[in-house]
């Protein structure tokens, strides 16, 4: 059983990359290099790649500016409502960031946005205030959803540094100023260095936003570039081709992170135990509570309401009166629109299905390296976070090369979406089931085997009831990650095997506002319900839980 | 009842190597202790026995089966043995009767109310009767500690391993669970390894103590034995306090250093061989000078010195006292009643049945 898991393991991450690999370099004509040469000589690529670039850079440049002093703010000092904070940015952080993308269209647009227009009814002007098609505009769109990243980065290594720590230098003469500078900045820089890259690392792989926000602005992303490369007549090798440097790139990425985190351990030294007095903002409480409400507006409280709206509205961009109210949109999105119906229906069958294999095999795969079960259980770990490094698009363009022929023929079924789920999945699930198994000290297994008890039997009545409340977390967290799926589905989906993601992607080429925010309200509702599930199987904040 | 028989165990981590060549019997009824300081390989050779690891060479024979050797490790739960581990290892998730009534459900022929009547008498037996519902987690420390024993010794196995058991108890409670644990030795008789760092609790609890060393057995023996007659460097400076002097056997029965020479213990030393030799402190008998002038020589060491510092620490006084003519100072333990002062002349008288010569291992 333990072998079979590593195999399967292997087969999931190194089957598609091997064919990502091999078509890149593949022609008629036997091996070549031609594809890459095409990509790197287009012009059109050039300027995808380089677009690519600033949006990364600039979405991570501005979650940080978001994440850090809301990280602060939080963790150590006294600002009124702190919970409700905490739960905002949990909130923004499950938020599919394409929701949030079709959201800003409808408040931002240059024409119709809802911001824009009273804008113009107060000023008299003409020119709109703000285009959320622009570079800008995406950059501001990602942000917002992926300044929780930094969030959790930093929250996690402030609470980490025990207040004794900043009082030693205080003691020994250092200035509030000074202790910021020479003692707190630096223990946390790692952190927020390291927060910095997965916001990057984040705007790198998405797929949705630049789709929905950059498309009409006139530019592509590589991600989107890649969707439009196997756009009919589809060009495989080429994506394959394109494909290879965004996952170079993530991966180099990863490790200049890794490396960062790694050299960490000095700021949890003498933590934990140590006790955090919270410092007095005084009378900068409610400037400080006005800049955390102004994120939590733009990330939430506008996006959520402008949906709501479109949701009962006739027409979304009118003022919300007793002739626009309609419930016709709940109509039209779950009864008249041909494949909502079998999109929930898959996204549940294959939430669930993903949610139990691939947590079940990420549990397997953590426990087997944590007991260091098989030989060469130190490659698993590394193999189950590798998909890290793989965008959602780029790991379709692998599993479509390798399923679309002999001898797995998965293209077209729903099997394929689930393979790529589970591996998609894989880090998120291995990285919460091996947090789990740490915390249950071996001598608590050691205790049963010398009792009596066989390896099995012990992991049925010691480990699993143990484990229990990590694995439905665990199990919560690939639901969520596979209901909001939209990078692979765009590119792995078939007519009769569409997800509720792709649903909304379609509407939104129809200009179906009302039926994107009945759909993207339901799918919200669905996230927000298994969170809860989650709270309550853990017992605490989420957040805290996620590294 | 068998005994346990550990030959010539290898265990290596990486490169590192935790257990290097040991060997010791433990005879049938007998509790030995594993004792050294962390990282002697202590816990590493219970965990072999125990059958969590697999040794690199070596064997480990419990009565007439082989159960450890490089090719085949019996696994734990066929050993037939119980262990106390050092945080206790309670399951979270069951109740004190549950966690002890565990290991008797793979013992064969015993009805589920003879189970109840054994978990019942046990339970008596370590004063936890009437928690048998209670959760580990709704237990003070010394409670928990209880419910390991009693889970390990209801299924009255063979061989008992304990692991540092009492190094998380405050110190009073420790004191009084090392009666307790050789209490329950003496009842049951149970084959027994018990591994600790504190020299204290093993001389209390233990019938012979194994020093370890490095992952070697470097010395075995009853407390008495170690005590005064430690064979190397490291035992003698583990096992309570001692001052040790470097030097060269000369004639029979003698170590030189320098000027100094010492009449030790044994006579049977190489000539011009290095031996280091072992003083107690409280061996040492100091006298004033004008005593001194008095004392005869016997063929016992007499020295002369200077008080050079004197710590006043109620039941002794310690003296630390540099020899004329010589680099070396000795602790003295002398009692209250005579007192010295620093800068004070003083006379020592040492038996030579007190010095102990020590010629084994460099160190």
């Amino acid at each position: 059983m333990w072998l079979l898991a590593a195999l399967a393991l292997a087969l999931l991450i190194l089957l598609p990359l091997g064919w990502l690999v091999y078509v890149s370099v593949s022609s008629e004509g036997g091996p070549t290099l031609a594809h890459y040469g095409k990509v790197f000589t287009d012009p059109h690529l050039q300027r995808a790649i380089w677009k690519t670039v600033v949006l990364a850079f600039w979405a991570g440049l501005v979650s940080l500016a978001i994440g850090a002093p809301l990280a602060w703010l939080s963790a150590r000092t006294d600002l009124p409502g702190k919970r409700v904070i905490r739960g905002l940015v949990m909130a923004s952080f499950v938020t599919p960031p394409f929701l949030g993308a079709f959201a800003w269209v409808m408040l931002a647009g240059p024409n119709a946005g809802l911001l824009n227009k009273l804008y113009r009814g107060f000023t008299g002007a003409q020119e709109p205030l703000l285009n959320i098609f622009s570079m800008p505009g995406l950059v501001f769109v990602v942000a917002i959803y992926t300044f929780p990243y930094v969030f959790v980065m930093i929250v996690n290594t402030l609470e980490l540094i025990a207040s004794d720590l900043e009082e030693a230098a205080s003691i020994l003469g250092a200035g509030r100023l000074r202790v910021a500078l020479t003692i707190t900045f630096p223990m946390v820089a790692p952190a927020i260095l390291s927060g910095f890259i997965l916001a990057v690392l984040q705007a790198l792989a998405l797929f949705g936003s630049p789709a929905i926000l950059a498309l009409p602005a006139g530019f592509h992303t590589i991600t989107t570039q890649i969707w439009a490369l196997f756009h009919y007549p589809p060009k495989v090798e080429m994506a394959a081709a394109f494909s290879i440097p965004l996952l170079l790139a993530t991966a180099l990425l990863l490790l200049v992170q890794k490396k960062l985190l790694g050299r960490r351990g000095y700021a949890s030294v003498g933590g934990k135990t140590g006790q955090r007095r919270s410092i007095q903002l005084g009378l900068w409480r409610y400037p400080a509570l006005l800049g955390c409400l102004a994120v939590m507006a733009c990330a939430i409280f506008l996006p959520y309401g402008i949906l709501t709206k479109a949701a009962f509205s006739r027409a979304w961009a009118q003022p919300m009166t007793w002739q626009n109210f309609t419930l016709g949109n709940f109509r039209f999105t779950f009864f008249e629109y041909s494949s909502t119906q079998s999109a929930i229906v898959n996204t549940l069958q294959l939430g669930i299905a993903t949610a139990c294999v691939g947590g079940g095999l990420a549990a397997l795969l953590a426990y087997i390296a944590n007991r260091r079960i098989i030989l060469g259980h130190q490659f698993l770990a590394f193999l189950a976070l590798a998909p890290l490094v793989i965008p959602g698009v780029v790991l379709a363009v692998g599993l479509f090369v390798a399923y679309t022929r002999p001898p797995l023929l998965l293209y077209g079924s729903l099997w394929i979406l689930f393979v790529a789920y589970v591996t998609k999945e894989m880090p998120v699930g291995y990285s919460q089931s091996d947090a789990t198994f740490r915390g249950i000290h071996p001598e608590l297994e050691e205790a049963g085997r010398i009792l009596g008890a066989g390896r099995l039997r012990v992991l049925r009545e010691i480990t699993a009831p143990l484990a229990r409340s990590g694995i439905i977390a665990t199990w919560c967290f690939i639901f969520i990650g596979v209901i909001r799926e939209l990078s692979a589905s765009i590119i792995l989906f078939t007519p009769s095997t569409k997800v509720m993601s792709v649903v909304i992607f379609d509407l939104k080429e129809e200009g179906q506002f009302g039926a994107i925010a009945v759909l993207g309200l339901f799918m919200l509702a669905m996230t927000f319900a298994t969170v809860v599930m989650m709270q309550t199987a853990l017992g605490r904040d989420v957040l805290a839980a996620k590294e | 009842m068998p005994g346990v028989i550990m030959k010539d165990l290898i265990k290596r981590y990486g490169d590192v190597t935790a257990v290097e060549g040991l060997s010791l019997q433990v005879k049938p009824g007998e509790l030995v202790s594993l004792l050294g300081p962390s990282g002697c390989g202590k816990t590493t050779t219970l965990r072999l026995v125990a059958g969590f690891l697999k040794p690199e060479a070596g064997e480990i024979w419990v009565g007439d089966r082989c159960l450890s050797s490089p090719t085949t490790v019996v696994p734990p739960e066929r050993r037939r043995m119980a262990m106390i581990f050092q945080n206790y290892a309670l399951w979270p998730h069951m109740t004190l009767a549950k966690n002890v009534a565990y290991g008797l459900r793979f013992k064969k022929g015993i009805s589920t109310a003879d189970r109840a009547r054994r978990v019942k008498k046990i339970l008596k037996l370590v004063q936890l009767d009437g928690l048998e519902s209670r959760y580990p987690g709704e237990l003070s420390g010394g409670q928990q500690q209880r419910v390991a024993v009693a889970r390990s010794l209801v299924v009255e196995p063979e061989i008992l391993l304990l692991d540092e058991p009492l190094s998380n108890l405050d110190a009073n409670l420790r004191e009084e669970m090392r009666f307790e644990i050789r209490r329950l030795h003496e009842a049951f008789g149970i084959t027994t390894l018990y591994v600790t760092h504190d020299q204290g609790e093993a001389m209390v609890i233990s019938d012979r103590i194994a020093v370890l060393h490095k992952g070697r057995v470097v010395q075995v023996g009853t407390a008495e034995e170690l005590f005064q007659q430690p064979r190397t460097r490291f035992v003698a400076e583990f096992i309570g306090k001692t001052n040790l002097v470097d030097g060269v056997a000369a004639e029979p029965g003698v170590v030189a250093r320098g000027s100094l020479r010492l009449r030790v213990a044994s006579a049977d030393l190489t000539p011009g061989a290095p031996v280091a030799v072992s003083i107690r402190p409280h061996e040492i008998q100091l006298v004033g000078d004008p005593e001194a002038r008095a004392l005869g020589e016997n063929g016992e060491n007499r020295l002369r010195g200077m008080v050079q510092r004197v710590s006043y620490l109620g039941d002794a006084v310690d003296y630390q006292v540099q020899l004329d003519g010589s680099d070396v100072i000795l602790r003295v333990a002398a009692p209250p009643s005579l007192r010295f002062n620093p800068g004070e002349a003083v006379g020592l008288a040492v038996a030579r049945a007190a010095c102990i010569p020590l010629t084994e291992g460099g160190e």
